[in-house]
């Protein structure tokens, strides 16, 4: 392990080079939170493809199986397009 | 009861047939609807879908816009429209000395006018939390609103009494002192009255006719907050592109829209060209570079796709609906260059009057003869000679 | 633009492999990729410091490639990390990430690879439930199995290696429910390589030492959470049974990866390898190689290359695997539950496209049904969505005109990208 990112403000072990949806699913997180849609947000194609992965990092979602952890990373569940 | 397949055709499924397709059902006439593609395939459903009186050029265009969002209100209050309009504030931004100057003038209009959309606030951008520093002027407006192309087609065509087809390009017409024939790939359809009704594509069918496709690239982001902001942000170099006859615009004329489901439209460009496939990154650029100044909260929406729509612009400015010269059964109403969602209500009521041989509702009378084909007869002529 | 690099979108067997013969001829390429190394799907290469869990003779077609790239490297520039938000009508690319730019190449290359092909069931948006393939590059990454009890189903061999690669880390599959009966096509099977046979008959062996059994004819109907747990709804041609895990992987087939890429007139554009014809790595590689070389004959004006005997061959071969996994599975597709979600970035189900009438037009499909207008572009509802509206047309793969982006890109990646022309 070589840092820890922070998911909903739970701390979570990265390997070095791995995606969040990695570190994530290994730590057993598998819900992601909820789009504004109202479906749930989760790894699906783990490749950038379905756009189902999305997390709040900042003001910005983006995807999870492609964002390469770096340590003290700050990431949130995407909240169905509400604050917070 | 003729002999005719239908008492109307009307050719084009796009806001302005779908609108009087439903006036002329709901009279109780049997009408066709025929379309290339289907509903809201062209420029009605790549549009914003903002029924905006700002954005009219004062005079016959101001007053129909004005007369059109009443009776939209009406229509959405009891009728088809129910759910598919809304009414919303407008925000209208600038900066410098062409966009505040038409600023004025829009506050001019709008008190002439004496119409639903009334000024309720005007002052420093600072007013609207959220808006980008740099904006030296805010007006906001009560009473316009936002209605999408698509669902608006899909309400009135739900009505009984009309038939749709389609996919059937229209290849021509023909007529005579008995019917009207329209053509298709596969067959003819009579009927008592033709309504040409295509947008940018009535010029394939009835030469002649002045009308100039005007593209603009648009795009959409994801979802987002719902009701970040609660109408849309119109650049007043927007009211200057629409209203000034060879405007030289100073800056971008973007307008941000929120849409209901979190998303933002941004456009557009306004390209004398049909080419729905020139969209490039240096123009959207152009726009997103104003529009994210404008509301910096864009910068991390993420756009999932890019498009351009296609406008039936002419070269008057002007929408050209009615009889064509010399044959009274054969109509058109296109050349709305973007304003169609706005005027569709209005042109839908007043068209299927014409159609019915009826005199038009109080008031509107002398601005919709300015909008006659006649004024281009010897063009029309000349083309039907050749 | 002459001098202009040729932009090639996927750094995987078929990018690299169009790069090389580009590179040969003469010509500098850029490769973009959106992973943090090159690799591809097929050979995702592990984390730094994790040994990679390829097979041996995996290993040496990727030591191969790599040999060649770092042999041309003159002419070859790799830019990971780095996303496509698409190519417009002047020409022009947007790349957004570590290589962002707006970038004016000579040619483009998509060699974007497949994208899974997943038939849509109740309950397969639920958290935990994943594509095969999903699960397959995370162990080519970490070299670790997931945790917990994995479910693989619906049809196709990449379930057998999944469920083999499972196995092999420890964490063997609770079933492989595989749609078809591909050990029931024996005359077919032996038109197969030699190569696919061996390779069936390690995973299958594998499968088997480790107890996991493979219901072949079996559909996996239906999915629903309980607690933290996915039960799994079975059916078989002995009745219906249900499997209570924790993971799911499904998986349907594969389909060139290559939406959000409208025509372009000014530059020429060439789809190569999975992203043109989904025919798998050895394919992949021939067509990247040759279609490079026509690519470098077209930029050159020099006489073309020829025919690509391998990617011939390995399409008869793709077409006996298809007659081997043909199954009936699709009737489950229109008797799922109404609320089944169809699209899943706009959270749109069966009724949703049922509520639209018969026969909706493309358009109709996308405005009024929002079917395909979310963030994926329809890559993973467009196909069943065309299958459910228009049964008696052959599938849609798309519903309506390609339009940007290839990915989403946010507005602050397209104002501030610094202009590389």
């Amino acid at each position: 392990m070589t840092g820890h990112v922070v998911w909903h403000g739970r701390r979570v072990a990265f390997r070095r080079g791995e995606s969040l949806a990695s570190a994530l699913m290994a730590a057993g997180v598998h819900n992601l939170g909820q789009a504004a849609t109202g479906q749930a947000r989760g790894v699906f194609c783990g490749i950038g493809q379905c756009q189902n992965c999305l997390v709040r990092v900042g003001d910005r979602l983006t995807e999870a199986c492609l964002l390469i952890c770096e340590d003290g990373l700050i990431a949130d569940p995407d909240a169905g397009g509400r604050d917070g | 009861m003729q002999n005719y397949d239908h008492d109307v055709i009307i050719a084009g499924a796009g806001i302005v047939g779908a609108a009087i397709a439903y006036h002329l059902a709901i009279a109780g006439l049997r009408v066709a609807v025929v379309d290339a593609t289907g509903p809201a395939a062209a420029a009605s459903g790549a549009s914003d879908g903002a029924v905006s009186v700002a954005s009219k050029k004062p005079g016959p265009m101001a007053r129909l816009a004005n007369a059109s969002l009443l009776y939209t209100r009406d229509l959405a209050a009891t009728g088809p429209l129910a759910g598919g309009f809304a009414s919303r504030p407008a925000h209208i931004f600038g900066t410098g000395g062409a966009e505040i100057a038409a600023m004025d003038a829009l506050i001019e209009k709008l008190a002439a006018l004496a119409g639903p959309v009334r000024v309720v606030g005007d002052g420093p951008a600072s007013r609207l939390p959220g808006m980008g520093a740099g904006i030296e002027r805010l007006v906001t407006l009560d009473g316009e609103g936002h209605m999408p192309g698509h669902k608006a087609v899909r309400a009135y065509l739900a009505t009984p009494g009309i038939t749709p087809i389609w996919p059937a390009p229209v290849l021509g017409f023909d007529s005579d002192d008995r019917s009207v024939t329209l053509r298709l790939a596969d067959r003819s359809l009579r009927a008592g009255r033709l309504v040409l009704a295509l947008g940018v594509s009535t010029a394939a069918v009835l030469p002649g006719l002045p009308i100039l496709p005007r593209s603009g690239q648009l795009l959409i982001t994801d979802r987002g907050p719902p009701n970040e902001l609660s109408g849309a942000l119109t650049a007043a170099a927007y009211l200057v592109a629409k209203t000034v006859d060879a405007p030289t615009v100073p800056l971008s004329p973007v307008v941000l829209d929120p849409l209901a489901t979190g998303q933002y439209l941004i456009g557009s460009s306004r390209e004398n060209h049909g080419d729905p496939g020139t969209v490039d990154f240096a123009t959207l650029r152009s726009i997103l570079t104003r529009a994210v100044s404008v509301w910096p909260a864009l910068r991390q929406r993420r756009v999932i796709r890019a498009f351009a729509g296609v406008r039936a612009a002419v070269s008057d400015g002007l929408p050209i609906v009615g009889p064509i010269a010399g044959d009274n059964r054969v109509f058109v109403a296109t050349g709305f260059e973007g304003d169609g969602i706005c005027l569709s209500a209005l042109i839908g009521r007043e068209v299927a009057l014409m159609l019915r041989g009826l005199a038009p509702e109080a008031g509107v009378a002398a601005d919709l003869a300015r909008l006659s084909p006649s004024r281009f007869a010897p063009a029309l002529l000349a083309a039907g000679a050749a | 633009m002459a001098d202009a690099a040729v932009l090639i979108v996927g750094a995987g067997l078929a990018g690299l492999s169009a790069a090389i013969s580009l590179a040969k001829a003469g010509i500098s390429v850029r490769v973009v990729d959106r992973a943090p190394r090159p690799g591809g799907a097929i050979h995702r290469q592990p984390l730094p410091g994790v040994r990679s869990i390829a097979s041996p003779a995996q290993m040496r077609r990727w030591a191969g490639v790599m040999a060649q790239v770092e042999r041309h490297r003159a002419r070859i520039e790799i830019l990971c990390e780095t996303g496509f938000g698409g190519l417009d009508y002047h020409g022009v690319a947007l790349l957004t990430g570590k290589g962002v730019a707006l970038f004016h190449p000579r040619a483009l290359v998509l060699a974007t690879g497949a994208r899974e092909r997943v038939q849509p069931r109740a309950g397969w948006t639920l958290p935990g439930v994943t594509t095969a393939g999903a699960l397959q590059s995370g162990m080519k990454t970490t070299a670790e199995a997931p945790k917990g009890r994995i479910l693989l189903a619906g049809s196709g061999p990449l379930l057998l290696a999944v469920g083999a690669e499972l196995a092999r880390l420890g964490s063997p599959p609770v079933a492989v429910v595989e749609a078809g009966r591909p050990f029931s096509h024996p005359v077919t099977a032996m038109r197969l390589p030699w190569s696919y046979l061996t390779e069936a008959a390690l995973y299958l062996a594998r499968l088997r030492a480790a107890g996991v059994p493979v219901l072949t004819g079996h559909h996996l109907t239906g999915i629903t959470a309980e607690g933290q747990e996915l039960l799994a709804q079975i059916e078989g041609p002995k009745g219906s049974r249900s499997l209570r895990v924790d993971r799911i992987g499904l998986h349907d087939g594969i389909a060139p990866n290559d939406l959000g890429v409208p025509d372009c007139p000014s530059i020429p554009v060439v789809r190569l390898g999975d992203c043109r014809e989904a025919l798998g790595a050895r394919a992949a590689l021939a067509d990247g190689l040759a279609g490079g070389e026509r690519l470098a004959a077209l930029l050159l004006g020099s006489p073309p290359a020829l025919a690509t005997p391998k990617v011939d061959r390995e399409r008869v071969a793709q077409g006996d695997l298809a007659q081997i996994y043909a199954h009936d599975g699709l009737k489950y597709l229109a008797t799922q539950p109404a609320e089944t979600v169809l699209c899943r970035c706009e959270n749109r189900s069966l009724a949703d496209l049922r509520a639209l009438g018969p026969d909706p037009t493309p358009r109709q499909l996308r405005l009024d049904g929002r079917f395909a207008m979310g963030a994926c572009q329809g890559r993973f509802c467009a196909e069943w969505v065309g299958r459910l509206a228009v049964p008696d047309h052959a599938p849609l793969m798309r519903i309506g005109a390609d339009r940007w982006p290839a990915q989403p890109f946010t507005i602050a990646d397209l104002v501030d990208a610094p202009e590389d022309v």
